[in-house]
């Protein structure tokens, strides 16, 4: 492809129409809900970036809307070029997407699930065959390939979508929360992986709310509060601008910072 | 979406238990319950044929006694001389203990032997229970059938001759009285069960999978999955409807060939349809069913993508399946020819092309008009599917 490998988002915004119910599960009487307020950001190939936020920030929203899941308000985002809301089938060509929302069929075997997502994606059987072999190697995922995704523990079952999510050997990953769940050896595949991955010259885009995970993993981290983008930078860049000892500290300093002016 | 098709379809044929409880578990069941009505209505009128009824007559004359015992009634005669015994008889009937009671009035016989032209005819009364079988078939054989007898044994006493009086009698001896071309009416008593079959079978035989396809992937969270890839949401739509309207297809077959096999077993002997299909018949009905199934695969997978979760689905689908279902019928209770204009209302005209079909009466252009709008409905439902995929509240995103 001669295109960059990237994602530019410009001013998106996100905002859900509440139901009663909704309005009254959250306490509120504005029937509007801003997940994402006027958000830009570039993540570029050969880097993990990070959007790093506490639960309902409006990370997950962001990546919806990245992976053409969902519709932005307001804003565009161009993903290699493709602007998800006019060529969403182009935007989904080229991106990985995982989430703990999205699952495999519990009714099929991983080896079923991994063919039938290659054949969607149209690989051809051979291509199919390599990157079966080398994503279950990597993964451990041979000795249950077979078994069905129900009666799959909860690392496995994680491991078996990171495989199939990757089955088209995709230039962007977008991972929500990889590890969320996952014990620690697993979580520790996983983030080897993306690294493996941003190595190889992919660009991955990931949430997380765990600190220490985005401070090893992430080259660049956006920080989300609100749906607002409050700072981005590398690790370093953002314990020198905050003074702060490590990300935890940094990330309050930011936090008390967007919470004051709100 | 021949992806889709096939991993549909493998949802089903890969598991055992599957494959049983969608194509042979509702079999068994229709053939046993069948079966179980069929034995248990038997063995009720073999009861109801030996029981000796208990009737109770008031002034029961000689001649009656004796046409009794001649005809052979398996009855049980009690007499009743008092009134207090009539009340107490009428308690019994009610309570199902008595069958019948019969009421002559006094002296009977003499009454009937003296009896001169002007006279008032004597009047015989009989008490029943229609709530108890029993007491029905005592009144049917001996109230009916057997005072009828008793009164053409007095008649031909008091005339001689009866022919005297009959003057003439109407196709006592003419085996060729019905005269009908043997294959349309056949053809119209399966034409008027073949819709509500159809509809039944290929309608309920999809509800479930139909539900579980959509708003069972929805709930599951395995929609998403599918709709992140680069597929277009066309083709994600025609997959699961046409592996829909396979899986129902299928079903009814299995059913139509078994229910075609056991039906006549179960209700003993011949089912009175004497029938013959021609080839063309055969290939009519079978493109017809399958715009049918395509139609009401349609039908199925829109209620499911707009329903929250299969509860939510199942609910709604229900309504959907008696509409189509009393507009089905509706073809069983028109006598008069449908006109051209009567081909276009949609699941009105499949009845009435199947059942026309059947009898040889629908015309190529209604058949063709028949077909038309019902692949021209399902295929705006499709559109209409592929669009609400698009959503993302319909989707649950």
């Amino acid at each position: 492809m001669d295109q960059v490998v990237e994602i530019n988002i410009q001013g998106l915004s996100k905002v859900y129409k509440l139901n009663k119910k909704q309005m009254q599960e959250s306490h509120t009487k504005n029937p509007k809900k801003t997940a994402v307020d006027d958000l830009s950001l570039t993540a570029r190939q050969g880097e993990i970036y990070g959007l790093l936020g506490p639960n309902g920030a409006g990370k997950t929203t962001t990546l919806r809307c990245i992976a053409t899941i969902i519709k932005p308000t307001a804003g565009q985002v161009y993903v290699n070029g493709h602007e998800v809301q006019k060529e969403p089938e182009e935007v989904r060509k080229c991106i990985g997407f995982l989430t703990s929302d999205i699952k495999l069929d519990p009714q099929f075997s991983v080896d079923y699930m991994f063919d039938f997502f290659g054949e969607l994606r149209g690989l051809p059987r051979q291509k199919i065959k390599e990157r079966k072999k080398e994503l279950f190697d990597y993964f451990q995922i041979g000795d249950f390939a077979h078994k069905k995704i129900k009666e799959l523990s909860t690392g496995m079952k994680q491991k078996a979508a990171i495989a199939v999510s990757l089955v088209h050997d995709p230039e962007i990953i977008i991972f929500d929360e990889p590890t969320n769940g996952l014990d620690i050896i697993t979580a520790r595949s996983v983030t080897d992986y993306l690294r493996k991955l941003r190595d190889d010259g992919k660009l991955v885009i990931v949430s997380t709310h765990i600190m220490s995970e985005a401070e090893k993993l992430c080259d660049r981290i956006g920080i989300i509060i609100d749906g607002k983008k409050t700072a981005e930078g590398t690790l370093k860049e953002l314990l020198e601008a905050t003074g702060a000892g490590d990300l935890e500290d940094a990330f309050f300093e930011y936090y008390k910072a967007a919470k004051g002016e709100a | 979406m021949k992806t889709i098709y096939k991993k549909e379809l493998a949802r089903i044929f890969k598991d055992k238990k599957m494959i049983f409880s969608v194509f042979f578990l509702p079999v068994l069941l229709m053939v046993g319950i069948m079966a179980l009505v069929g034995s248990l209505s038997k063995s009720e009128m073999e009861k109801i044929q030996e029981h000796k009824s208990i009737v109770y007559m008031i002034n029961q004359p000689d001649s009656f006694a004796q046409f009794m015992e001649a005809a052979d009634f398996n009855i049980s005669v009690k007499d009743i001389a008092t009134d207090a015994e009539f009340e107490n008889a009428k308690t019994k009937l009610r309570d199902g203990d008595a069958d019948l009671i019969i009421e002559f009035p006094d002296n009977f016989d003499q009454v009937i032997a003296s009896y001169q032209e002007g006279q008032d005819v004597p009047q015989i009364k009989t008490y029943y229970n229609p709530s108890e079988d029993y007491s029905s078939s005592a009144y049917e054989t001996i109230s009916t059938q057997g005072l009828e007898a008793y009164r053409q044994i007095l008649l031909s006493q008091r005339i001689g001759d009866l022919n005297g009086i009959q003057i003439f009698t109407v196709n006592t001896d003419n085996p060729d009285m019905v005269v009908q071309d043997d294959q349309k009416a056949s053809g119209k008593a399966l034409g008027m069960m073949l819709p509500y079959f159809i509809t039944i079978l290929l309608f309920a035989g999809a509800m479930g999978l139909g539900v579980d396809m959509v708003a069972g992937e929805k709930e599951r969270g395995t929609m998403a999955s599918l709709l992140v890839t680069q597929v277009k949401r066309k083709s994600i739509v025609l997959g699961k409807v046409f592996a829909l309207m396979t899986l129902s297809g299928i079903s009814s077959v299995i059913y139509i060939v078994v229910m075609g096999v056991s039906f006549p077993k179960i209700l003993g002997g011949d089912s009175g349809l004497n029938f013959e299909v021609t080839v063309e018949q055969i290939v009519m009905i079978g493109v017809l069913l399958v715009a049918i199934a395509f139609l009401y695969s349609s039908i199925i997978v829109l209620i499911s993508v707009f329903a929250k979760d299969t509860k939510e689905a199942s609910t709604y689908i229900t309504p959907a399946y008696m509409v189509v279902l009393v507009i089905g019928l509706m073809t069983m209770f028109t006598t008069k020819d449908a006109g051209t204009m009567e081909y276009m209302i949609p699941f009105y005209n499949t009845a009435l092309a199947l059942k026309g079909i059947l009898v040889n009466e629908v015309t190529m252009a209604q058949y063709g008009i028949t077909l038309g709008v019902t692949l021209v409905l399902g295929a705006v439902l499709t559109v209409a599917i592929a669009k609400a995929f698009e959503s993302e509240k319909v989707m649950n995103m």
